[in-house]
């Protein structure tokens, strides 16, 4: 038979560090159902058939938290075989507050006082017999961090599952248990006897969630109304109020008489830090140096080169085994590539055609006298920009030696080059110790097997490149996590939060989202993942469906190409786009808190701050491989089916009347075309209603940066380069528009798996997607129909309707007044908590 | 008194806590009791962070304007 262990606390006490220590590595990590609080059990080791619970940290069991619904919830109802409760040694006070109400459940209660070496350390004494006495359990001291007694603990648990029960010792004031004995007798009486007292004690509290399960007559309600009230008239305070203070008395009682504290209170080093970090002067500076390092480390020092890796080399061509070759490689590369622009000014050819033949290439370009100066078009790879750039016959001038717009290369030396190279282009795995990436060696082994095109490209193109878009981010996210969970268990993060509530209360937002949005500009996957360390689970909803409104790295290359093509490169547009993402952030964050799905006053401030510390290595790894592992498995289905049919829908369409697979640069004959087609008219009225954009924004949901790619296809081909038609499609209105609509809608397919991990709940991922495309449509439209107005090319309609829109948006933003309905009442434990008031 | 005008390092004893809601029971939860003896760890603005027992919590104002002493 398996016994059922529920490990309970105080948030701090350690029950993390003894949960791991119990169950080493069988552990399962998901979510509570329906809440987005995480749930984790695992085995006991050493034995098969325990399964250890591991419950939210909570303060009590009255349901004012998400969390405490959680247990309490888990507690009642699927009513573990014994409670093993982690009680912080060092605040006894406070922890045992819990356990007096976890004692009355009629679960048989192990009590673990924890920290028990820093308590010898300080020179007090806890006297655990006394205590167990009192308490009316087992009482067992063990270090959490140091792993001693934590076994024993685990063994009195078992052998209480087995065969002891616990009897609550505290009595309540002679008023209140006359009462508490007549609700037994009158209400709760054929319920199992062991659960009986808790039951009574949470009607006398008068529980409105206990009051509507146990489904009480309206008589006998009155009639058990009366003696509460002559408590309460007694004792001169409402009935919760006098059962608090009453356990408060007890605890004090027996804190008397088991512990013996040795140290007075002087100024501990969490208080000397604490007066730092919290200082009014110091706190946000040292806030934002902190800050500045985390970004820095994982975003740009260690995250971009491992991303890099993942993406480029892993899940690309390939990669040079710890970078060795990689140098010599890139010198070659850049080498051949000069050549080749400087050769490009003067004479053009075209290595991939069939009729290229190098000796000719050469003896041809050998007669080519040209003037001493030309200039050649320069493809930027990412943004599709071209770039004048000058190129010399023979002899570079002093002058232009250091010109960024200068070929370092004269066309005489290329001409050398390519008579001594040849024209092929270096190929890195002649170059150190190269290791080819996944796709490379998934293709080779497919034309080994001589695999039809087709499905090559499903497996290349659609599966390789969906797990490669779930696996390419996770290092980057490691390595975030890592310095969130680092940050989390030092106890830094609690400050953070308390640092900026003041301010990010004002939009709605909680103290901690600040984390998400700056990692967002990184990328948004990491960002919605860090919403994880909100505590209030509105504040959490919110941030995730407003974190992916700030520019992620791979919208950068969308905007530069924008600003390139349809605003002349002017700077101004990155930087607008930034100013985009943080007003959509802050107008979004007000306006939703007035909707019904928010409402309700902004939850107080109330946050314990832990003593700082210096966390175990294990236990932060541990936390990172967690998040990392739970984004791979929950949000990676979603990324790659989506992936799939992306892939699908653009490489198959019907040509010349039969239906087949089509090359790359044939995608406007593609399914994604046809699609793009029929939907394109919801875009008309924010200017750009054509296929090509339409398209080009869905592809932009695999990977943003695809949003260049598709746009380099669908207006390549044309006179003058992809920029010059990009410029003739749109003016700079409806580019704007277009630019504004893609920040801002639905994120790549990635983030939104990450958001459906995060919301855990299908019903919160659509609203958030569908807010995100509705706000993003909303913006556009009204750039659209005002930009055209004041260029004298409104419709006054659309004018009319964006008008309509804009004052919606102001209404809602300074002129509604927050609504105070009681809470957001979509789930049991928002209800539940809504009840108990 | 509203605790938020005492100054810092100050040691209390809580008198009333205002208001009769779940806060008022969150607030009791971690220790916040009439009769809890509580210091005055540091103020940011009308925010306070309070020793309760062994613990430092954070308040913010129109929480800890609650706690009268």
């Amino acid at each position: 038979m398996t016994i059922k262990l529920a490990l309970a606390g105080n948030p701090n006490s350690g029950k993390t560090t003894l949960f791991n220590g119990l169950t080493g590595n069988n552990q399962f990590v998901g979510n509570w159902p329906g809440v987005t609080v995480e749930k984790k059990d695992g085995k006991l080791k050493g034995h098969k058939d325990v399964i250890i619970q591991d419950l939210p940290g909570i303060y009590s069991l009255s349901p004012y938290t998400l969390e405490e619904v959680v247990a309490r919830t888990y507690l009642i109802e699927d009513r573990p075989d014994a409670i093993l409760n982690i009680v912080d040694g060092t605040n006894l006070e406070r922890n045992l507050y819990l356990t007096t109400q976890l004692v009355e459940l009629g679960i048989p209660v192990v009590v673990a006082v924890n920290m028990m070496d820093i308590i010898r350390k300080n020179g007090d004494k806890i006297n655990t017999e006394e205590l167990s006495r009192a308490l009316g359990c087992k009482v067992v001291e063990i270090s959490a961090l140091k792993g001693t007694g934590i076994k024993e603990a685990a063994e009195e648990a078992i052998n209480a599952a087995k065969n002891m029960k616990t009897v609550p010792q505290h009595t309540f004031s002679g008023p209140v248990e006359h009462a508490i004995a007549h609700i037994e007798e009158a209400i709760v009486h054929e319920m199992p006897e062991e659960q009986q007292r808790w039951y009574a004690i949470k009607v006398f509290e008068r529980d409105s969630k206990v009051l509507k399960q146990l489904n009480i007559s309206q008589e006998k309600l009155n009639h058990v109304e009366k003696d509460i009230q002559a408590a309460e008239k007694e004792l001169d305070d409402d009935s919760e109020s006098i059962i608090t203070n009453e356990r408060y008395n007890y605890i004090a009682s027996i804190i008397k008489g088991c512990y013996k504290r040795k140290r007075t209170n002087n100024l501990s080093t969490s208080d000397k830090i604490d007066k730092v970090v919290t200082n009014r002067w110091l706190g946000l500076p040292i806030f934002v140096l902190v800050m500045y390092l985390v970004y820095w480390i994982a975003m740009v020092g260690v995250g971009t080169a491992s991303t890099d890796w993942a993406n480029d080399g892993l899940f690309g061509d390939g990669y040079h085994l710890f970078g060795m070759g990689s140098k010599a490689y890139e010198a070659a590369s850049e080498e051949y590539g000069n050549a080749t622009n400087a050769a490009m000014a003067y004479y053009d050819f075209d290595i991939e055609d069939e009729k290229f033949d190098a000796k000719t290439a050469i003896s041809d370009m050998k007669k080519v006298q040209g003037p001493l100066k030309s200039t050649v078009g320069v493809t930027d790879e990412e943004t599709l920009a071209v770039d004048k750039k000058n190129v010399y016959y023979d002899k570079i001038p002093d002058s232009a030696k250091k010109d960024e717009n200068t070929i370092q290369m004269t066309y005489m030396e290329a001409v050398k080059y390519f008579e001594k190279n040849g024209f092929e282009e270096p190929d890195p795995a002649n170059y150190g110790t190269w290791v080819p990436g996944v796709p490379p060696i998934v293709e080779a082994g497919l034309d080994k097997l001589h695999a039809a095109d087709w499905l090559k490209g499903l497996i290349l193109d659609g599966i390789v490149a969906g797990v490669g878009a779930v696996l390419g981010f996770v290092p980057q996210m490691l390595v975030l996590f890592l310095l969130l969970a680092f940050l989390e268990a030092c106890g830094y993060m609690a400050r953070i939060a308390f640092v900026l509530d003041r301010i990010f209360r004002k939009f709605g937002l909680s103290g901690k989202s600040f984390i998400p949005v700056l990692v967002g500009t990184g990328c948004g996957v990491p960002g919605v993942m860090a919403c994880r360390t909100i505590e209030n689970e509105r504040d959490r909803r919110m941030t995730i469906m407003t974190t992916t409104f700030i520019p992620c790295g791979a919208k950068v290359p969308f905007i530069a190409m924008v600003a390139g093509a349809i605003f002349g490169g002017s700077p101004h547009i990155a930087t607008s786009a930034y100013f985009l993402g943080m007003a959509a952030i802050i107008v979004s964050g007000v306006m939703l808190k007035k909707t019904k799905m928010f409402a309700g006053k902004p939850a107080p401030f109330v946050m314990e701050l832990p003593p700082y510390h210096w966390p175990t290595v294990g236990n932060v790894l541990r936390s990172m491989w967690e998040r990392g592992w739970s984004f791979i498995k929950k949000a990676g289905t979603i990324i790659l089916l989506s992936t799939i049919f992306v892939w699908f829908t653009s490489f198959f369409g019907v040509v010349d009347g039969s239906f087949r697979m089509l090359a790359e640069d044939e995608i406007n004959m593609s399914l994604l075309a046809k699609l793009g087609g029929l939907i394109a008219w919801i875009f008309a009225p924010l200017g750009w209603g054509n296929w090509q954009a339409t398209v080009a924004s869905i592809t932009g949901l695999v990977a943003k940066e695809n949003i260049v790619g598709t746009m380099g296809i669908l207006y390549g081909g044309g006179d003058g380069g992809v920029y010059h038609s990009i410029s003739q499609a749109f003016t700079h209105v409806t580019g704007y528009s277009f630019l504004a609509f893609n920040l801002l809608c639905a994120p790549c397919f990635a983030a939104i798996g990450a958001i459906k991990r995060e919301m855990n709940s299908a019903k919160w991922t659509w609203f958030a997607i569908g807010y995100q495309c509705g706000f993003a449509y909303v913006i556009a439209f009204m750039i659209t129909q005002f930009g055209n107005f004041f260029t004298g090319k409104g419709n006054i309609i659309g004018f009319a309707a964006a008008v309509i829109a804009l004052v919606y948006m102001i209404y809602m933003l300074f002129i509604k007044k927050y609504s105070d309905a009681n809470e957001l009442g979509d789930d049991f434990a928002i209800n539940a908590r809504a009840e108990a008031k | 008194m509203p605790i938020t005008l005492e100054e810092v390092g100050a040691v209390v004893t809580i008198k009333r806590i205002a208001g009769n809601d779940e806060a008022k029971s969150h607030l009791a939860d971690l220790g916040f009791v009439v009769g809890s003896t509580v210091t005055i760890i540091n103020k940011l603005g009308e925010s306070v962070i309070l020793q309760v027992h062994e613990s430092r919590v954070a308040l913010s104002e129109s929480m800890a304007r609650r706690i009268l002493i």
